[in-house]
């Protein structure tokens, strides 16, 4: 070992950041092996500097490592709280995603083949994905942490209403996509306002049933309409005009009742 | 000052009472909930998290209404819930940090310095970057409870933490739950008197969604106070062979016997009789 040591102007002078950078690494490497030295510079560093840069290191270490959808959400200018919220619903994940991204390639590949059945099938089940994302995106069911949750100051509605509207709009953009690029016409478009209205419902009977259950009562429903309508030879029926007006209809009544019993999901009734 | 009143309460799920003209009232400190399976614990503590409704009777929380004053009270109160869920994808950090959202704690330092001071009250620095799904069930626990802590509440509801802990861990929890008490009102559910005569400083005994008894630990011990025997016959009343090989029997005096100390069990047993030992009331 040198006899060479850090004496306290150079010790004041490392502990300030005033050191240029190859000093400031010979100094290092000398403290690494004098304890003498890792002393006076320690002595020479004031506590509240050192407790900066800890809880810096420690703010790098431990910060959450958000997810694409999250990053997604910040590029957009979603604050960090609420990104997060949304980021962990199962829903709005890439392995559901995918999975709504090839179910929608299938059926339209299908109305490629055939142009009758084939649209049917896209239109069929291009609302009943929505309804099957919002029924994963919260409640006892699909968030762990629910009870938790339940009784933290956050809204729940709240909380399940941008999830809701989150996992919408996702849905919606893979279906727009999947049927301008393989449809081609605005008939591609003709299962929004149903899937509107079934979802809003779907958050509505969540106030008193699991979201799960009653996204999966009314996906079933809707599909026995639809082999109603298909076995009567009218395979298209809930698309036309009458179908429109009476999904829009359903669809406003089923917001306002969602506004009114908005208290209701805020706690558990038996 | 009490901290937590409950009056008349009733609570229904069809044609089960769970709860059945529970009252009781706490203050700071530690309050044992004790009762067999079934007396209404779990729902008792729901309904203290705001989490469920009262079908009728009243609440004071902190001073409020729970009904007309929720989310002042959400403000103040931590919950570990008896079957808490995970994101088990999450580190230890992540998860305390989601819960921490939902408690509007949305300044992101604050925030992560409140979380990092939580996870370290449990004593789970090391392992704060870790998964969840990684941690042991005693670990999971604490977590649980770190979640609980976090805004400093003062009101604390811990739903059986013991629950399926080894020896132990149960003693580095009650030190934990020992700690929070210092300065905080906290509700523990249990079924375990050990925890009981460790911690509390007030207990509560539920059965059958009623209150059977409300006093110190010392009071429940004195319950059972001339009535605890060692003889070397069973009798007919709540009775179990002891590694002496005599019978400890609860009640009136069997032949041939030798009365002994009560402890907090014997008062708690000899309260609640056979549902007690889930025998059946």
């Amino acid at each position: 070992m040198s006899d060479w040591h850090v004496d306290d102007d150079l010790a004041a002078r490392y502990a300030g950041g005033d050191l240029g950078g190859t000093t400031a690494a010979s100094v290092e490497a000398h403290l690494l092996a004098c304890e003498r030295c890792r002393g006076s510079v320690a002595a020479a560093v004031p506590a509240e500097r050192l407790e900066r840069l800890w809880q810096g290191i420690a703010e790098v270490v431990d910060a959450p490592v958000p997810g694409p959808f999250e990053r997604l959400l910040r590029l957009l200018r979603i604050e960090e709280p609420t990104a997060r919220l949304l980021g962990v619903t199962y829903s709005l994940r890439w392995p559901w995603l995918a999975a709504n991204a090839v179910s929608l390639l299938f059926a339209v590949y299908a109305a490629g083949v055939n142009d009758r059945w084939g649209l049917l099938s896209f239109l069929a089940l291009a609302p009943v994905l929505p309804v099957a994302g919002v029924a994963l995106a919260f409640g006892r069911g699909a968030d762990p942490a629910y009870e938790i949750g339940l009784a933290a100051p956050y809204s729940v509605f709240r909380l399940m209403l941008m999830r809701a509207a989150a996992v919408l709009v996702t849905s919606a953009v893979l279906a727009f996509a999947a049927g301008f690029a393989f449809l081609g016409n605005w008939v591609a478009v003709a299962w929004l306002l149903p899937a509107l209205a079934l979802t809003t419902l779907t958050l509505v009977l969540s106030s008193r049933f699991d979201p799960v259950y009653a996204g999966s009562a009314l996906a079933l429903l809707w599909l026995a309409g639809i082999s109603v309508f298909a076995v009567r030879d009218q395979p298209l029926a809930m698309f036309g005009a009458a179908g429109q007006v009476t999904a829009l209809a359903v669809a406003l009544v089923a917001a306002a009742l969602l506004f009114l019993r908005r208290d209701r999901y805020q706690s558990e009734e038996s | 000052m009490n901290t937590v009143v409950v009056t008349n309460v009733v609570k229904s799920y069809g044609r089960y009472r769970a709860l059945d003209g529970l009252s009781f009232t706490t203050g700071p400190g530690v309050t044992g909930l004790l009762g067999p399976n079934g007396a209404g614990k779990t729902t008792l503590i729901r309904m203290l998290a705001t989490v469920l409704t009262v079908d009728s009777g009243t609440l004071r929380l902190l001073g409020r209404d729970p009904s007309a004053e929720r989310l002042p009270i959400r403000r103040r109160l931590g919950y570990l819930p008896q079957e808490p869920g995970f994101h088990r994808s999450f580190t230890v950090f992540e998860f305390v940090d989601y819960v921490a959202i939902l408690k509007e704690l949305t300044d992101r330092r604050e925030r992560h310095d409140e979380v990092r001071r939580v996870i370290a009250e449990v004593g789970l620095a090391a392992v704060s970057g870790k998964r969840i799904r990684a941690l042991s069930g005693g670990m999971r626990r604490r977590v649980g409870i770190a979640q609980a802590l976090l805004g400093e509440p003062e009101l604390v509801l811990l739903d059986e933490p013991t629950a399926g802990l080894d020896p132990e861990q149960r003693l580095r929890f009650r030190d934990l739950i020992s700690r929070i008490g210092e300065n905080r009102t906290v509700l523990l559910a249990t079924h375990q008197t050990e925890d009981v005569a460790a911690l509390c400083g007030r207990v509560v005994v539920l059965d059958q969604g009623r209150c059977a008894f409300e006093g110190t630990p010392e009071e429940l011990r004195r319950v059972a106070e001339g009535q605890v025997w060692l003889s070397p016959e069973r009798s007919g009343m709540l009775s179990w062979r002891t590694g002496e090989g005599l019978f400890r029997n609860i009640g009136g005096a069997p032949a041939a016997a030798r009365l002994v100390e009560p402890t907090i069990e014997d008062g708690y047993l000899l309260l609640l009789g056979d549902a007690a030992v889930g025998v059946g009331s």
